[in-house]
């Protein structure tokens, strides 16, 4: 393990075999249109050797390569009498349909212009990566007045715009000095409304349906009501009942023996 | 509005946004012409770059955005951190160069140049958003087509397409 690690080999990285027979080219410092097949062929093949004997993963366009080359090559050795019908034969390989050393050459030229773009393109972004761009990381969120335009807003962005809302809403209640909901919730007198609501089963009872504890007609009272009724239940202080589906919540003092049962039927 | 209260305000409008601002909205502000507004901001720029102040005002993507002069990127980097944009691979270059240069093109395509597979680096590229599907392509298979998308520009630092230079014969 440590041996191997001590001798290793710094091998360029190729993301292809265009880019490692262009490497290949460029090494020889010659024109790409000069190159000789055979000669390049065995430098590929002696390149793949020392990937295999690195034990490096060859991926397999590489070797569809080495083939297409070796067939090439023996194209070029041994000249075919043209066969009757058929005279270019079929390639299933669609990454390299390449039939003559033209082809190849034309092909190695459309890759080279490509990667000399991909250089002009990685300097680009070195140079705009100097450059920090104005960014507070939390986004001004402007609502568009009238003309809505298509919406194309991601979750996340979605999820953030909602966040954003959310903001909105809490500065929009601290503004009118309202506290924030959750200030509320905690603020609920859910204490005095539970002792109200049994001193009023005591008073008019056994049993009152939900509204008997209502004495305005708000969203305020009805909430703690519920709360209130919910909380008294959970300490088993009432038993709430309903006789049918969708009828009206009744309401009673707990008795000794109702403990244990979860529900209890008749009103009465 | 005064000429010199026009140029504060695009200065105030571009330190804001964080997006490039086209000519035109800015002309909308302005109450006058895209034309009117680029001789503006074209004296902005010289302002800002002869007085050697922190800002530069940049072209991309088709508009104007605001940013740090990059001769100060060193400081910078110590005060703020490295950007976070992690710089893209050989291969995500390449496949990035020949649909910049080709758009619109398949996968298929864009294979045969490189002679590599490319479905993963076309993955990350459209997690990126620098590049998109733009259609599909007429003919067995319909294989969708790819093109290169506005953040494209900003990551390069590109006004339009059309500043890419001519592939090299």
């Amino acid at each position: 393990m440590t041996q191997q690690a001590a001798c290793t080999i710094k091998l360029p990285v190729f993301e292809g075999p265009f880019d490692l027979l262009y490497h290949l080219v460029k090494k020889a410092e010659i024109d790409i249109w000069s190159v000789s097949i055979a000669a390049i062929t065995e430098q590929y093949l002696a390149y793949l050797k020392s990937m295999q004997e690195l034990n490096l993963d060859i991926a397999s366009e590489f070797l569809v390569m080495a083939a297409t080359l070796l067939r090439l090559k023996s194209k070029m050795l041994l000249p075919r009498p043209p066969r009757h019908g058929e005279e270019e034969e079929e390639d299933d390989e669609a990454l390299f349909q390449i039939n003559s050393p033209e082809e190849l050459f034309e092909r190695l030229e459309e890759y080279r212009r490509f990667k000399e773009a991909a250089g002009y393109l990685g300097r680009l972004a070195e140079e705009q990566q100097k450059i920090y761009l104005r960014s507070t990381g939390k986004k001004l969120v402007v609502i568009p007045k009238k003309e809505v335009q298509q919406s194309y807003y991601t979750y996340w962005e979605g999820a953030q715009l909602l966040g954003e809302i959310m903001n909105r809403i809490e500065a929009a209640a601290a503004a009118r000095s309202l506290p924030p909901v959750i200030e509320l919730l905690e603020d609920l007198p859910v204490n005095e409304r539970s002792a109200y609501i049994c001193r009023l089963l005591e008073q008019r009872g056994p049993v009152l349906p939900f509204n008997a504890f209502l004495k305005r007609k708000g969203i305020w009272e009805l909430l703690v009501t519920l709360v209130s009724l919910l909380e008294l239940a959970r300490l088993r202080k009432v038993i709430l009942l309903q006789e049918r589906h969708f009828g009206p919540i009744l309401v009673r003092l707990a008795k000794e023996n109702d403990h244990g049962t979860r529900t209890v039927q008749g009103a009465n | 509005m005064e000429r010199a209260q026009c140029k504060a305000l695009i200065e105030a409008i571009l330190f804001l946004k964080e997006e490039p601002v086209k000519a035109e909205q800015l002309a909308k502000f302005l109450e006058s012409s895209p034309d009117e507004v680029r001789t503006l901001v074209k004296e902005l720029q010289e302002e800002l770059a002869s007085q050697q102040r922190g800002l530069r005002i940049f072209e991309i993507a088709g508009g104007y955005q605001m940013g740090s002069a990059p001769e100060l990127a060193p400081y910078i980097e110590k005060a703020l951190g490295e950007k976070e944009s992690d710089s893209l691979s050989p291969a995500a270059l390449e496949t990035l160069a020949i649909i910049a240069y080709k758009q619109p093109l398949t996968r298929v395509e864009i294979e045969a140049v490189r002679g590599v597979r490319c479905e993963h680096v076309l993955d990350q590229l459209l997690k990126r958003k620098l590049i998109c599907v733009c259609g599909r392509k007429e003919g067995p298979g319909r294989p969708l087509l790819y093109k290169t998308t506005p953040d494209f520009l900003k990551f390069f630092g590109l006004k339009s397409l059309e500043e890419l230079p001519p592939l090299e014969q």
